[in-house]
């Protein structure tokens, strides 16, 4: 027995041994940046001051009262409530057509994907030149419509009358404009999980449906493909989620001044990014962070939550 | 319940020919397996059958209307699959409610949530859940009813395909190679409970298997098919005792049959320049084929037309199965004895085999069965 027991002790220590680099790494990249930012977002500091005061929960008070940070709820909110479930539910279709066809499947997989592989900042550089209000294409490609049988569309025949929007500069079309870039480069990347899932749904199951009577594509999905694809799911709509709440790129592209047009897009990573750098206000942009890291580390926990209840079966 | 017809069906992918001009007629209420090696084509005529493949050309009737431009949904047919197939997050009452749930409530009394307050829907799902009760009984799963398919073994596992293939009345089961997932001891315990839910139900069973036991155990035919094509289809002892082809013979039984060469002259067989007691056709000639199952085999002394050595013994307790290497044949043939038989079977023995004349099966070059003058009356003389 004590021989076994040393034996143990000593595989436990080797265990420690092996997993400190780890460990170490984690608490030093990780774990105190996270503590320093939880007890920065209690105090005024600045970069470069030798000294700060406790302010207690002033900055969170601020966070819930002023404008600026509404707005900025507001605009993260908007986006990520719309971008998930857009770039899940485009990422599910285009898998869902994609495995259904041969050859041609692959070329769709390519095209669909390409926004993903390329860096969304020059890509939102592309996107600004495109809806700029007077010579971008996405106008001019409006501007044909006139004088056509498309002008019973409301939108086409108020544009030609008048003008059309000016996208970017417009806040009631910013964040809208912002949210289609982000469905536009993300769901890609969400159909090329959802076709990995999809390789794992075992096919005489479809044969098991449809000889019991699943006749119409619908129940199918209902009955096979849907709950085969709930762990791909669970995390797609997390990473969906975490990518949505981190958008940044286009943003600090498109206004580099501070968030939109009357800050309809400025979005907490913006906030963050403009109160903690650009500002220097530590304190502020801690206490969005510490904000942040809670939304996200919620998600996370939710998942965790899904994985280990509902889509394992 | 019903009957099955399948009408000169033909399967062909690209240009493999997978199905060679299948046709067989299975009655209301019989148990017919479709038994050959892998790659025979078995399971093709089982999906096309089913619905789930479709044919090249030829026609599946089913009582008597042709059912070839029906989708496998509407055929009103069941299926067993190897792989059982049971939806992974629905639970085993849920697993066999499946098929009901499709074809007894409407698109809206299905849909999730408010699908049971649709009107109509709650006594419905009151029927289905004593019919899946009902089902889940007769095949003593009813303790395992809130269980999920991950949860089971796999002959419960079985069940539970089993018990969604019959909780509706279907005209006809289908089952791929129900057995071939589970363990050697729950294969035969399964074998015989199917055999007996057959008998039950008294429906219309269609039975895959490479497996000959089981197509001998079970079935009241036996379709044996081999390269596409049915080339025998008897009930289990005619298969057995009367094959038409070599094929035949060689798959079914086990040990598998002896063949020796042999040459026909004037209504006689020689093997080895040794004349067999078996006659021939007087108008045949030529090298033909002999089958002699290892039953059909004694061991012989003064009289024997057979000698060689033992190479290798296999003791079942039962029975005793020696393989003998014969002199002038490179083969081996095997001989069932009686245990009494062990001592006189050891390793490098020399042995002296003799066989009844009429037990062995005539075969043709071309592989085909040829009748001789012993067995055409072979019924009369058995009498």
């Amino acid at each position: 027995m004590p021989v076994i027991a040393c034996a143990e002790t000593a595989q436990r220590r080797t265990a420690w041994w092996l997993t400190a680099p780890a460990l170490g790494l984690m608490v030093l990249i990780l774990l105190i940046p996270v503590v320093i930012a939880g007890v920065l977002s209690f105090t005024d500091y600045s970069l470069g001051n030798d000294t700060f005061n406790w302010v207690g929960a002033k900055n969170y008070d601020r966070l819930f009262s002023r404008s600026t940070y509404e707005k900025m709820f507001i605009a993260t909110f908007t986006y990520v409530v719309t971008v998930v479930p857009l770039s899940v539910g485009l990422g599910l279709g285009a898998a869902l057509l994609i495995n259904s066809m041969g050859r041609i499947g692959d070329i769709y997989k390519t095209i669909y994907f390409l926004p993903v592989m390329a860096t969304l900042l020059a890509m939102a550089i592309a996107w600004e030149f495109m809806l700029h209000p007077s010579i971008g294409m996405v106008n001019r490609t409006l501007e044909m419509s006139c004088g056509t049988i498309l002008e019973i569309i409301p939108f086409l025949k108020n544009g030609c009358a008048d003008r059309f929007p000016l996208w970017l500069g417009d806040k009631d079309y910013a964040i809208w404009v912002i949210c289609f870039i982000g469905v536009w480069q993300g769901f890609g990347f969400n159909m090329v999980l959802y076709l990995a899932g999809l390789t794992g749904v075992h096919r005489e199951l479809y044969h098991a449906a449809e000889m019991d009577g699943a006749k119409s594509g619908w129940e199918r999905f209902r009955l096979v493909t849907w709950p085969a694809l709930g762990p791909t799911t669970v995390f797609v709509v997390t990473i969906s989620c975490i990518r949505a709440f981190q958008v940044f790129d286009t943003i600090e592209a498109f206004w580099p001044q501070g968030g939109g047009p009357n800050k309809s897009t400025y979005v907490m990573m913006f906030a963050i990014f403009e109160k903690g750098i650009q500002q220097n206000l530590i304190g502020i942009g801690s206490a969005i962070t510490v904000l942040f890291l809670i939304f996200v580390m919620f998600l996370t926990l939710i998942q965790r939550w899904l994985v280990e209840r509902k889509v394992h079966y | 319940m019903a009957d099955l017809q399948i009408d000169h069906v033909t399967k062909a992918f690209g240009d493999t020919q997978v199905l060679k001009g299948i046709s067989l007629d299975i009655a209301d209420g019989e148990f017919v397996s479709l038994v050959g090696p892998s790659g025979c084509g078995k399971s093709t005529l089982l999906r096309i059958i089913a619905g789930l493949e479709g044919q090249t050309s030829g026609a599946i009737r089913i009582n008597g209307q042709d059912v070839s431009g029906i989708r496998a949904a509407d055929r009103n047919l069941s299926m067993v699959f190897q792989s059982y197939a049971l939806y992974p997050h629905l639970t085993v009452a849920e697993n066999i409610s499946v098929p009901l749930k499709m074809r007894q409530l409407s698109a809206s009394q299905r849909l999730p949530v408010i699908g049971p307050f649709i009107p109509g829907a709650r006594n419905r799902n009151v029927e289905i859940a004593a019919a899946v009760k009902h089902a889940a009984q007769t095949l003593e799963i009813d303790n395992l009813l809130d269980r999920k398919p991950g949860q089971l073994s796999g002959g419960q596992r079985q069940r539970v395909a089993l018990g969604r293939a019959l909780v509706r009345e279907p005209a006809a089961f289908l089952l791929d190679e129900p057995l071939s997932n589970l363990d050697a001891k729950l294969r035969v315990q399964t074998r015989a409970e199917i055999a007996e839910l057959h008998r039950r139900l008294g429906a219309t069973f269609v039975y895959v298997t490479h497996d000959q036991v089981e197509a001998m155990t079970m079935s009241s035919r036996i379709a044996v098919m081999m390269g596409g094509e049915i080339l025998q289809c008897d009930a289990p002892d005619e298969v057995y005792n009367n094959p038409l082809d070599i094929r035949v013979a060689e798959f079914i039984g086990s040990p598998k049959i002896n063949i020796l060469p042999v040459e026909a002259s004037d209504g006689a067989l020689t093997f080895d320049n040794v004349v067999l007691p078996t006659l021939a056709p007087k108008n045949l000639s030529g090298p033909v084929r002999i089958g002699l199952r290892p039953e059909a085999l004694r061991l012989a002394g003064e009289d024997a037309v057979l000698a060689g050595q033992v190479v290798h013994v296999e003791n079942l307790g039962s029975e005793i199965f020696a393989q003998i290497s014969l002199a002038g044949h490179d083969g081996r043939v095997t001989l069932r004895a009686a245990p009494e038989q062990r001592s006189s079977l050891y390793i490098g023995a020399n042995v002296g085999l003799a066989f009844d004349g009429s037990a062995a099966l005539l075969f043709g070059s071309d592989g085909k069965r040829i009748f001789n003058p012993h067995t055409v009356p072979a019924q009369s003389e058995v009498a």
